[in-house]
């Protein structure tokens, strides 16, 4: 008797966590993204009444098609990626090579290289003097500029991340390998490289979301319309008609926009969870 | 021996390893770090360092070294040369009202942000701490707005605030009459919905970095705490939350000192206003940005910094003192 009022307080105490959750998704992030999507498929006139319902005229190839010819979506999409890709994978591969370097010494010189890389995760980049060394680098207002202070800025992170992965593993299989007569650059493409892989898929993760997202340092370093990113591109587009809000245009291209990492984060679901909840941010 | 070699890298001869003399005791350490400096060399180690460190020292030490000096410089886009200004720059802003309102709406903003935040995401992880299929649907369903881009979240919420917008249609629903309420047209509510926008944004990932932290409390403290009569409130206040103190330092930080840069969010809703409401720093140094003055911009840059590394550095060593080692 005991047991079965034991079983059916669980069962209850699980059903009311359950429904708590739903009601709570439901408010949180079911009708933010219901209300993103379904007014994107309106007319100016149906969206500008906020609503949550289905549309009553269906307005969906003009407003994608106004996006991608007028809100400069294809320029963009292609300057985002141009430079994501390249920049994250500079990142990671120079990120890791110098935490390995890292986590392997106690030399005090690099001891204090370290700790500078790992305060710049810390302290928010110095947006003004940034512009001025690209000035006097000739690389102002170009794509490589912003790479290299993407890169520059973000590479802390990977350190970070991955000295503190290669201290907790002893150095046994690396100095095997060494004395297989193995080289310093094939010890790290063959053994290190793969060992880290857990911590540096992580660190692709955190960066890919912050690298595609990022709009200050964009808005400041590639203002220019052809050269903007997608983040400074939904901006110049949107900010166009200040204060009538084209809502359902507005609202294609925030799609359109995160679509890529939300198609991303679709393919590599499972393994991003897992990835975040084995506690590598942590360390 | 390992760590006199690494003092003097540029001392390093590379002996073959029969040279070194190896007395029993010390062999194996002796042998660890001969094959170290072999393996390395003296210019290995930097060969792997020294990219990623020009890089580093080019966009970040560079910029944050002359960061502070161009705090002190009159420098605008109207005169050619830069003059040297003492703290001109900062009265400047100090006198238009610029800096203190900036500071105090920023600080505003930083801790709502993190007690928002903390709050939702530990709710939710205690919720959705055991491995299962619904909990993990849960998860990757809380996940989604830590990738959306904050302006695009900023644009989504800024629709739902208005004043004829759904989340007043819904409230209507529950509430007799017309609630029309513009929640990001007055100062105090403008200002703390752009905290809640921000936190919606990052909660996703907040919740994870608990989970990952109530996953390391070792169940065998817990059931001894239940054996020992104590009750799930205080299981978890008593026992989980002080062994999960490394996950709760590290948002509370995190989440501090990320939202003391806030900006996307801002520039998709409010825009700085109403007013200047939620004006935060890095509103107002675009405005001046914008304005064409870089030396005003620097400073109020400056004022960014410095508030991140005097919130961060204390609350890091409060934060750590308090918690319980394992």
């Amino acid at each position: 008797m005991s047991t079965r009022q034991a079983v059916a307080s669980i069962t209850v105490r699980s059903t009311v966590r359950i429904t708590l959750l739903a009601a709570f998704g439901l408010l949180w992030i079911a009708l933010p993204f219901w209300f993103l999507v379904v007014n994107s498929f309106k007319t100016e006139g149906d969206a500008s009444v906020l609503s949550l319902a289905w549309p009553s005229t269906w307005n969906v190839v003009d407003n994608y098609r106004t996006v991608l010819e007028d809100g400069g979506y294809l320029r963009g999409l292609v300057n985002s990626l141009w430079i994501a890709i390249p920049t994250l994978a500079a990142v990671l591969i120079l990120g890791s090579m110098a935490a390995w370097v890292y986590a392997r010494s106690n030399a005090r010189s690099l001891k204090f290289a370290y700790y500078a890389s790992i305060l710049s995760v810390l302290i928010p980049p110095a947006i003004i003097p940034t512009i001025f060394v690209l000035q006097e680098l000739g690389l102002n207002g170009t794509r490589s500029g912003y790479m290299l202070t993407l890169a520059g800025t973000r590479m802390g992170i990977v350190i970070f991340l991955v000295t503190g992965f290669i201290r907790a593993i002893p150095p046994h299989i690396e100095e095997a390998a060494f004395i297989d007569g193995a080289s310093r650059f094939g010890v790290y493409r063959y053994i290190v490289l793969p060992m880290v892989k857990p911590a540096l898929f992580v660190a692709a993760v955190l960066l890919s979301i912050n690298t595609w997202n990022d709009f200050f340092m964009s808005l400041y370093l590639l203002p220019e319309p052809e050269r903007a990113t997608l983040p400074v591109a939904l901006f110049q587009f949107a900010s166009a008609t200040e204060y009538t809000f084209r809502w359902n245009l507005v609202f294609a291209h925030v799609i359109l926009t995160n679509i890529p990492l939300l198609l991303m984060y679709v393919v590599f679901q499972r393994r991003v969870m897992s990835g975040l909840t084995e506690g590598a941010v942590t360390g | 021996m390992n760590i006199q070699t690494d003092n003097r890298p540029g001392t390093d001869v590379e002996p073959p390893p029969q040279a070194t003399p190896a007395s029993p005791q010390s062999w194996s350490s002796d042998l660890g770090a001969t094959l170290r400096r072999l393996s390395w060399g003296p210019w290995g180690r930097i060969g792997f360092v020294v990219p990623g460190l020009i890089l580093i020292i080019l966009f970040f030490v560079l910029p944050f070294t002359f960061g502070s000096i161009f705090a002190f410089v009159d420098w605008t886009s109207y005169r050619e040369e830069l003059r040297w200004a003492g703290f001109d720059n900062f009265r400047l802003i100090g006198e238009l009202g610029v800096l203190s309102h900036a500071v105090k709406v920023t600080a505003i903003f930083a801790f709502a942000v993190m007690v928002i935040q903390n709050f939702v995401s530990l709710s939710l992880a205690v919720a959705l701490q055991k491995s299962s299929k619904i909990n993990s649907v849960f998860r990757t369903l809380f996940f989604i707005p830590v990738l959306m881009s904050p302006l695009a979240a900023g644009y989504i919420w800024s629709a739902i605030l208005r004043p004829e917008g759904p989340l007043n249609q819904l409230i209507s629903i529950v509430v007799p009459g017309e609630f029309d309420y513009a929640w990001l047209g007055h100062e105090t509510s403008a200002l703390l919905s752009v905290a809640a926008i921000e936190s919606w944004k990052w909660s996703g990932l907040v919740t994870l970095v608990y989970i990952a932290g109530l996953n390391g409390v070792p169940t065998s403290v817990l059931e001894a705490a239940k054996i020992d009569g104590a009750s799930a409130w205080q299981r978890f206040w008593r026992v989980k939350f002080p062994l999960m103190a490394p996950a709760f330092t590290f948002n509370v930080v995190v989440s501090l000192v990320g939202s003391l840069s806030a900006f996307d969010v801002i520039m998709s809703t409010t825009n700085g206003g109403p007013g200047n409401a939620t004006s935060v720093l890095n509103v107002a140094l675009y405005q001046q940005y914008s304005q064409g003055f870089f030396g005003t911009s620097s400073a109020i840059s400056l004022v960014v910094t410095l508030l991140v590394l005097c919130t961060a550095v204390p609350l890091v060593a409060w934060l750590r003192r308090r918690e319980v080692s394992m």
